[in-house]
């Protein structure tokens, strides 16, 4: 007797939070937006800057009262955010949870090394039935090697153009300074990002623009001793030194530079180097470096972008600002897509934003307009800035010519 | 469903770089090279399902093949020395694969694209198992069928009279000489056999992340390696597997939801694993346990 008692209290209890969750689930939906990225090892900061930028524009937005969902109920936004450690195995397991569960899209990775593997195991293209590659919607904040979204027709990013970027940023410089005529390269060289951008883009552009591109020192991601490549550079007595490298090994050569009183007349760094990392770990050494970049506090709502990261924690720039855009364009999508946000929906909630990602021609940014490639690419508004006391202040806006 | 399969065939693929280091730890030989023969593996096997348009079994075959020849080519030198020195010099070959590949440029069109190793920038779209409709339930079986296949062999071999020689020679080199061992073919030999698993392991890496490139293939890896066979204990093969489930299943995967504290958590509980156990998770007196619970051995047996 005391048995069926239990249980029957037990069914009670059980329907009563079953029909309470129904309710709240048809009150106020949720709508999940998985993030991922690298928050241990040396490029941890960046995870922890776009974790935080991520929430802070989720916040924005639940604020305004959240995104209208396809049957006219209003959905809140969460943002999760897992650790890949920038390993390509470890960010296909994250993302294989992501699309366990009932995150309708996938934000990151931060590194081009996760990226190129994450995407190769989506379905290359839609609709294709022999392929049986995820379908999961990914929108890449950081992963910025060139040309990456065209391996599969569910990746999709909000990275700047460096080939663009650095291209006008060289024609610039040389008529700027045409008394500068040769170019020597420093690059890290076991890092997708800065070896594509300094043989793919930075040589290559500095030479069109008519730079006499006298070599390159080459160093690794983990390395701390920069004698040797810093003396090299000093040997070649380049007019200018382009430093493809990320913050930690910029600093370490900047340092070195400057041991060795190598001063070149132009210093010009990579476009993740125009981080607070980078003023951090050697603010005096970087004065004066010019850097193209797609993100600084130049409009209200980019200040807005970083106040409100700030109070999270974090620090908005050239990537991290990136996951701000992308969860404004998300919620723009959602809602002119109308996903439903329930269970049975998911897969063609995923769909839908996947199609409303692609149909994309242009969107805000928070620099101005950005331009969509068919190929799931994003043409950014950019600026050229520079290190001044400790601060990065804008050199040059290209679009202003 | 998917992320278990996942799982699964990332424990599988461990669990094989795992047993290609424990025969050549049965012989007493701490090796470094074996993330090498992994790499070799993986890119011989991509460039002949991607370039040759292979299927992926003899792609794999002549992979592992490779592989095991040049463990042992690289055998004959290298396991002429003991110890540390040897440590050293597989690492040393292990680094020079791997600076190998980080060098080595061969495409071919394909379609609009250039396909094959682009050197630093890695090989892309080894996509094998997507492009042939493979689910991810069907590439984990095919996963777990070559780890059965292997742990099967290692079996077999450790209760033969192969596996008495080699564990021999591991316990003691004069007495095995003394007892006519040619201890170079032993060593030449479990070191040619690692390469071949290895080189399986790393076919299977390849078409699992669709995207390979030389820091794939570093030091951590090849520590990952022999970590497997010792956590886990070299009475059998079923340690390394246990020792991979521990590290990719519990300590990689399952902590993940603790962030930046599972890296801390990470190398402690490795450091207490080796301290509770530190014969390794199977040793002599487990294996007696589990015998006697399955009623495979007498009260009173020895291990």
């Amino acid at each position: 007797m005391k048995l069926s008692k239990l249980l029957l209290t037990t069914a009670a209890a059980a329907l009563a939070v079953t029909g309470v969750s129904v309710s709240a689930f048809s009150a106020d939906r949720e709508v999940k937006i998985a993030g991922f990225g690298a928050k241990s090892g040396v490029v941890r900061s960046f995870g922890v800057n776009t974790e935080a930028v991520m929430k802070a524009a989720v916040k924005h937005i639940n604020d305004k009262g959240g995104i209208k969902l396809g049957d006219g109920t209003m959905g809140k936004l969460t943002a999760s955010f897992d650790d890949d450690r920038c390993n390509a195995e470890e960010g296909i397991s994250v993302l294989r949870r992501i699309a366990s569960t009932d995150a309708v899209v996938a934000v990151g990775p931060t590194c081009s090394n996760v990226a190129e593997p994450l995407f190769g195991i989506l379905q290359k293209k839609v609709d294709d039935a022999s392929d049986s590659g995820l379908q999961m919607p990914i929108f890449t904040d950081t992963a910025i090697k060139g040309g990456l979204a065209k391996i599969s027709q569910w990746a999709f990013r909000n990275v700047p153009n460096e080939t663009v970027m650095y291209q006008t940023m060289f024609k610039w410089l040389m008529g700027k300074h045409p008394g500068i005529k040769t170019i020597y390269g420093g690059v890290e060289e076991d890092f997708a990002h800065s070896r594509f951008t300094w043989y793919k883009v930075m040589k290559v552009r500095s030479a069109e623009a008519g730079y006499d591109v006298k070599g390159e020192s080459k160093w690794l991601l983990n390395d701390t001793n920069f004698t040797t490549q810093v003396r090299e550079m000093k040997k070649a007595k380049p007019d200018a030194i382009a430093i493809s490298a990320h913050p930690f090994t910029t600093c370490g050569v900047l340092k070195e530079m400057q041991r060795q009183r190598v001063k070149p007349k132009l210093l010009i760094g990579l476009t993740s180097s125009s981080s607070l990392e980078t003023l951090n770990g050697c603010a005096k050494q970087a004065e004066g470096i010019i850097i193209p970049t797609s993100f600084a506090p130049v409009t209200d709502d980019a200040r807005a972008a970083a106040a409100a990261t700030a109070e999270m924690g974090g620090s908005a720039d050239l990537h991290s600002a990136a996951a701000w855009e992308i969860v404004l364009i998300l919620a723009d999508v959602m809602e002119k897509q109308g996903i439903m946000a329930k269970p049975d929906t998911l897969q063609a909630d995923r769909r839908k934003i996947r199609d409303g990602l692609a149909s994309l021609k242009s969107t805000a940014g928070l620099l101005g307009k950005i331009k969509r490639t068919e190929e799931g690419e994003a043409t950014k508004p950019y600026l050229y800035v520079h290190a001044k006391t400790g601060e990065w202040a804008v050199l040059h806006d290209p679009s202003q010519q | 469903m998917d992320f278990y399969y996942g799982l699964l065939q990332i424990i599988g693929m461990h669990t094989i770089l795992g047993l290609s280091a424990y025969i050549v730890l049965l012989t007493g030989q701490v090796t470094l090279a074996q993330a090498g023969f992994f790499a070799i593996g993986a890119y011989i096997a991509g460039m002949l399902t991607v370039l040759a348009g292979w299927h992926l079994v003899p792609s794999m075959l002549v992979a592992a093949v490779v592989s095991g020849t040049v463990a042992c080519l690289v055998g004959f030198p290298a396991l002429r020395i003991k110890g540390l020195m040897l440590v050293v010099a597989t690492m040393a070959f292990g680094e020079a694969v791997r600076l190998f590949w980080f060098n080595f440029d061969y495409q071919r069109s394909k379609g609009e694209a250039l396909v094959g190793p682009l050197g630093g920038e890695g090989f892309k779209q080894i996509r094998y198992f997507p492009e042939n409709g493979w689910t991810t339930g069907e590439v984990a079986t095919f996963v777990w069928i070559w780890v059965a296949l292997i742990m099967a062999a290692l079996w077999w071999i450790d209760r033969s009279r192969a596996g008495a020689v080699l564990r021999a020679v591991g316990e003691d080199e004069l007495a095995a000489q003394s007892v006519g061992i040619n201890l170079t073919a032993v060593k030449v030999t479990a070191f040619a056999v690692g390469g071949f698993i290895a080189g399986i392991g790393g076919a299977i890496y390849a078409h699992y992340t669709t995207h390979i490139e030389h820091s794939n293939f570093g030091v951590i890896l090849a520590t990952f390696a022999i970590a497997y066979p010792i956590l886990g204990g070299l009475t059998n093969v079923v340690g390394t597997l246990l020792a991979v489930i521990f590290i990719q299943g519990f300590l990689v995967e399952g902590l993940r939801f603790l962030g930046d504290w599972r890296n801390l958590l990470f190398g402690a509980l490795i450091v207490l694993a080796m301290n509770v156990r530190p014969r390794g998770l199977i040793d002599e007196r487990a294996m007696l346990f589990l015998r006697r619970m399955f009623g495979l051995a007498k009260r009173g047996t020895n291990a």
